[in-house]
């Protein structure tokens, strides 16, 4: 099993970037298209979800309408493959941060199944889904066949549906039903755009659709519905039901369906149809939709103690950020979309990771009960620590791409506001939970931190590129992002590490020295010297023997309780989630309507 | 050149900083009818801290003031290079996140109860300085200092509702009344000091110099809206200063609910009719 | 030059910490007055900070029992050296009229070592202040006796 592992893990991560070639077996993905709506049919009616049932159908009609009326039973030309270097990062990202999953989930299935006491063991089903699922994901970033899109589209969609559902209980059916009918309705906007498109220019071909798009003004609903596909898929609100409840799956799914697969699809869509809605309407308004959900997201996030949701809310978040970095489609805010596709892949996935390792060891999922980690499991704290570092701080890749969003967000005032607040929200609710990460007064029961090598090495692995690659942004702009942009000036200059244009420079490396140097001095110098005396807390009283207690009254010990401030008045998500659906279905409406 | 810029201003913030803490402990006195500390006050402050017994609560906690103190230095040797405002801003916040780390790292109620209230101060001021910077783009077109200097009008004139929307991100970041709600000057209340609690002896010390270089950047950010002249600069950072001893002195602290919602509130309304009306005017 | 200046600071910025060990409030008052504009003791660079973990100077006004000796003993241990102790007022100093009384330890002095003794019932402000002053003084030599703090120098 391991071997096996190992070698169809690795292997994509060495695909060249050659794989040009076209392939002639359009029929039988017409059938298969058919047989997996089928499937989809099927589990709408076995467990009597009649939305699906009625999306499958509805999809099923449309297909067999676009097959047997609009292409008269025969093929569009087919349009094989296309890999331009956005393609080649979504490979290596889904490739390398997918097999690093994959690794982390061998020992973490065992404990899981061993925690669920099975008789018979039900990874082999798991593991072929995680498999297919990032094989999906590769295709459906390689392909040219809008066709062939649609189909890896529907096979993330119903691998989602059986991986969220792993565990058939309850609850993890209905969420992963929540998950099939939102991604459904996801694929018929995809389905009628698709059929919108073939019925204007007469081709499937993704890259001619978007050479000739350009100010096709007729072309901009069914883009639109495209975007709509997309939104779905990257859980954007009103859609984000789904992804908060995909974290009742085991945590390798979550960690693979929040950082490089699934919800990269959708924004993978919208980034790649970007330069066919430029200057639209259209695209102001995925502006909007993406900023609102980067700034509602965050403020959910903040009302938040539980930590998988605290990580699923900002995904949707950050996942709006990309999107709105797509719709505001200057050259630098496309460049900034697809840094943070890359950065938030990695320390997403590094996050989830560790979050499952926490949940596993303390048996919580609050963050609450996370106090004081550092007493329980100094590693893995440390490394979740550094992880959620990595998220909001200078000079490392996901501010960089912030910075880059806002700077080109600046001529665009809606936008720009939601940014500045939903930045501000971000960055409060991930200090709060580094922050009590590292103290040492674990009041939970106390193990010694076990973690086999093989869920470590995933760990290190993520942390490391993800240090690595923030450091290297500014080559990986040159090398990589740059060459996509042919005739167009470059949005920034990269010198000496320095990533630079008209309106404002970053400089990545003299940070990134700069960083390591205080890093390592502070290190040196917080050393406790010989005569360095560690006091207790302040109690404001008599401390009792253990961190954190006093004497009360009649000389008992009593323990301090401390909580952070969660604000459920301001960012419950009681409070907030109708209004915010609300307002979000409206800005999609809004975004639909102003590119008829 | 630049780097002799940041370099000296690196090395000359600090002196600058105790000259006005000083002094502004000096008008306070005398607002009160006191005579008040000497004008080096601050500096002996920060010389006895340093030379303490080193004492500390939690063995990473000077590990997150030693990197407060470098963000904040980092962020003025930026601001004195004249490079990218938003820059600056997000090298500044890792100082202040880090400051709030190490107050989280203790697990006393006071210190605890001040780093949450800290980020709540963070969530309120954040956005208000990223729309100000923004809007200083919108209307020198970048968001380099050195474009500001190639105005030949003080941008002043030009977004003056948003210089007031940085007089109250200038007063939660100088930690005046009333919006001291993490940690006050003034340590003989409920929360005694806050985020600051836990910090002592020669961390604290380290703290201060580096609540120092804030004052310093925060004041630079606050000059920039007057370029024209020096004298013009001068003033506006005099009356300005001014205006936040007065406030301090004439209002209570608030709790940060309110804080929160009036500040945001009132920034964002004085911010969008800025804009809009840099938009509409046809200013840019 | 830096050492110069350190040990010029340590007697131009004492902040104070004020416990009240059971004290009737009068030589409180008087404690607090001394913050008032009237005295205005910041002139000395005087804060009352509120926090053992920031102060120099332990003010304690009050007879010590058996109960908050303790607490006494924690707000000492707390401040970090060099430090000074001032008692204040008769109780302060001996357990004033509260001396015979079942649960009263004594005067300060019986749990922590003192260093200016302020008499009166209650101190007058003044007195206060003198103390204050003579405690600096008291810094002074405190100062000179321990070895130089050399690597806070070489830092």
């Amino acid at each position: 099993m391991a071997g096996s592992v190992l070698l169809i893990g690795t292997a994509p991560a060495s695909s060249a970037p050659a794989l040009f070639a076209s392939s002639a077996f359009t029929t039988s993905i017409q059938v298969a298209d058919f047989a997996l709506l089928g499937l989809i049919l099927f589990f709408g009616i076995k467990f009597k979800n009649w939305i699906i049932a009625g999306l499958s159908l509805a999809q099923i009609a449309l297909l067999a309408f676009f097959e047997f009326v609009v292409l008269k039973g025969g093929h569009a030309e087919p349009a094989g493959l296309f890999c331009d270097n956005l393609s080649l990062i979504m490979v290596l990202i889904i490739s390398i941060a997918g097999s690093l999953i994959v690794f982390y989930a061998l020992p973490y299935m065992e404990h899981h199944e061993h925690h669920l006491k099975l008789k018979t063991s039900r990874q082999p089903r798991f593991f072929a889904l995680l498999f297919l699922f990032i094989g999906a994901m590769n295709a459906l970033v390689l392909v040219n066949d809008l066709m062939l899109f649609y189909f890896c589209f529907e096979i993330t969609t119903l691998c989602s549906f059986l991986l969220i559902g792993h565990d058939k209980t309850r609850e993890a059916r209905q969420n992963a039903l929540t998950a099939l009918w939102i991604n459904s309705l996801g694929g018929l906007a995809l389905l009628l755009g698709i059929v919108l498109i073939y019925t204007q220019l007469h081709t499937l071909d993704i890259q001619v659709v978007i050479s000739q798009a350009k100010g096709l003004d007729a072309l901009l609903i069914p883009l639109g519905l495209l975007c709509v596909a997309g939104f779905t898929k990257a859980a954007q609100m009103p859609f984000q039901k789904w992804l908060l409840g995909a974290m009742v799956a085991p945590t390798p799914t979550s960690a693979l369906l929040h950082s490089s697969t699934m919800v990269k699809a959708g924004v993978y869509l919208v980034i790649r149809f970007a330069p066919a809605f430029e200057g639209t309407p259209l695209s102001a308004g995925v502006a909007v939709c993406g900023a609102f959900t980067f700034l509602s997201a965050a403020a959910l996030a903040i009302g938040q103690s539980n930590g998988k949701k605290v990580l699923a809310y900002s995904t949707v978040s950050n996942l709006g950020l990309i999107l709105a970095c797509a719709g505001i489609n200057t050259h630098a805010a496309i460049t900034a979309a697809i840094l943070l596709v890359i950065f938030h892949a990695i320390s997403k996935a590094l996050l989830f990771l560790c979050m499952g390792s926490i949940e596993q060891h303390i048996g919580s999922r609050d963050i609450e009960d996370m106090r004081g980690l550092f007493g329980e499991m100094p590693k893995t704290a440390l490394i979740i620590t550094l992880g959620i570092l990595t998220m909001i701080l200078p000079p490392f890749g996901m501010l960089l791409g912030k910075w880059m969003a806002i700077e080109s967000a600046a001529g665009n005032l809606f936008t720009l506001l939601m940014l500045a607040m939903g930045s501000a929200l971000t960055v409060v609710y991930w200090a709060r939970w580094a922050g009590i990460l590292m103290g040492s007064d674990f009041k939970g029961d106390s193990r010694p931190e076990h973690l086999p090598g093989l869920a470590r090495l995933p760990l290190v692995s993520l942390l490391v590129s993800a240090v690595v690659l923030s450091m290297s942004a500014p080559f990986i702009y040159a090398k990589m992002i740059l060459t996509d942009f042919s005739g167009t000036t470059a949005a920034f200059s990269v010198s000496n590490g320095v990533m630079a244009n008209a309106s404002g420079s970053f400089a990545v490396i003299p940070l990134f020295l700069i960083a390591i140097g205080v890093f390592l001095f502070a290190l040196a110098k917080s050393k406790p010297g010989r005569r360095t005396r560690l006091s207790g807390p302040y109690m404001s009283g008599i401390s009792g023997q253990e961190n954190g207690t006093y004497i009360g009254p009649m000389n008992k010990i009593m323990g301090s309780a401390q909580s952070n401030y969660y604000l459920s008045g301001f960012f419950g998500e009681k409070k907030l989630s109708g209004i915010v659906n609300a307002t979000a279905g409206i800005l999609i409406l809004i975004m639909i309507g102003a590119s008829i | 050149m630049t780097l002799v810029y940041a370099t000296l201003g690196v090395i000359f913030a600090p002196f600058a900083g105790i000259l006005i803490a000083g002094l502004d402990r000096i008008l306070t006195a005398r607002f009160q009818s006191r005579t008040g500390p000497p004008l080096l006050q601050p500096l002996y402050d920060i010389g006895k801290l340093w030379g303490k017994e080193p004492m500390i609560a939690h063995r990473f906690q000077p590990l997150c003031a030693y990197i407060y103190l470098a963000a904040a230095m980092v962020s003025v040797g930026l601001f004195f290079a004249q490079s990218d405002l938003l820059l600056i801003f997000f090298v500044q916040a890792v100082g202040a996140v880090f400051l709030v780390i190490g107050a989280f790292l203790v697990p006393s109620p006071f210190s605890q109860a001040g780093a949450n209230r800290e980020l709540i101060q963070i969530l309120t001021y954040e956005p208000l300085i990223i729309i100000v910077l923004a809007g200083i783009h919108l209307y020198t077109g970048s968001f380099k200092i050195s474009a500001i200097y190639a105005m030949d009008k003080p941008l002043l004139l030009n977004l003056p509702l948003l210089f007031i929307v940085f007089g109250y991100a200038l007063t939660i970041k100088l930690r005046k009344s009333p919006f001291d709600i993490s940690a006050s000057h003034h340590a003989h209340q409920e929360l005694v000091r806050g985020v600051l609690t836990e910090y002592s002896g020669r961390t604290l010390a380290i703290v201060e110099i580096a609540h120092l270089y804030e004052t310093i950047l925060i004041l630079g950010l606050c000059s920039l809206f007057w370029t024209t002249s020096v004298l013009g600069m001068v003033v506006l950072l005099a009356l300005t200063y001014l205006a936040e001893i007065v406030v301090d002195n004439i209002s209570a602290r608030m709790s940060f609910r309110w804080m929160l919602k009036s500040v945001w509130s009132t920034g964002l309304v004085l911010s969008a009719i800025n804009l809009i009306w840099l938009y509409s005017g046809g200013r840019i | 030059m830096l050492k110069k200046i350190i040990e010029h600071s340590q007697v131009k910025s004492p902040w104070l910490v004020h416990y009240d060990c059971g004290s009737c409030n009068g030589c409180d008052i008087e404690t607090l007055a001394c913050l008032t504009p009237l005295y205005d003791v910041e002139r000395f660079g005087v804060l009352n900070i509120g926090n053992p973990k920031h102060a120099d100077v332990l003010i304690v006004t009050g007879t010590v029992n058996k109960r908050n000796k303790k607490v006494l003993k924690q707000i000492y241990d707390q401040m970090p050296s060099p430090k000074i102790i001032i008692a204040i007022g008769a109780c302060g100093l001996s357990g004033g009229i509260f001396r015979e009384a079942y649960n009263v330890v004594g005067g300060v002095d019986k749990v922590i070592p003192v260093d200016v003794y302020v008499p009166g019932c209650p101190a007058k402000p003044e007195a206060i202040i003198d103390g204050v002053v003579e405690g600096l003084a008291k810094l002074k030599e405190l100062q000179q006796a321990s070895t130089p703090d050399t690597d806070a120098i070489a830092s």
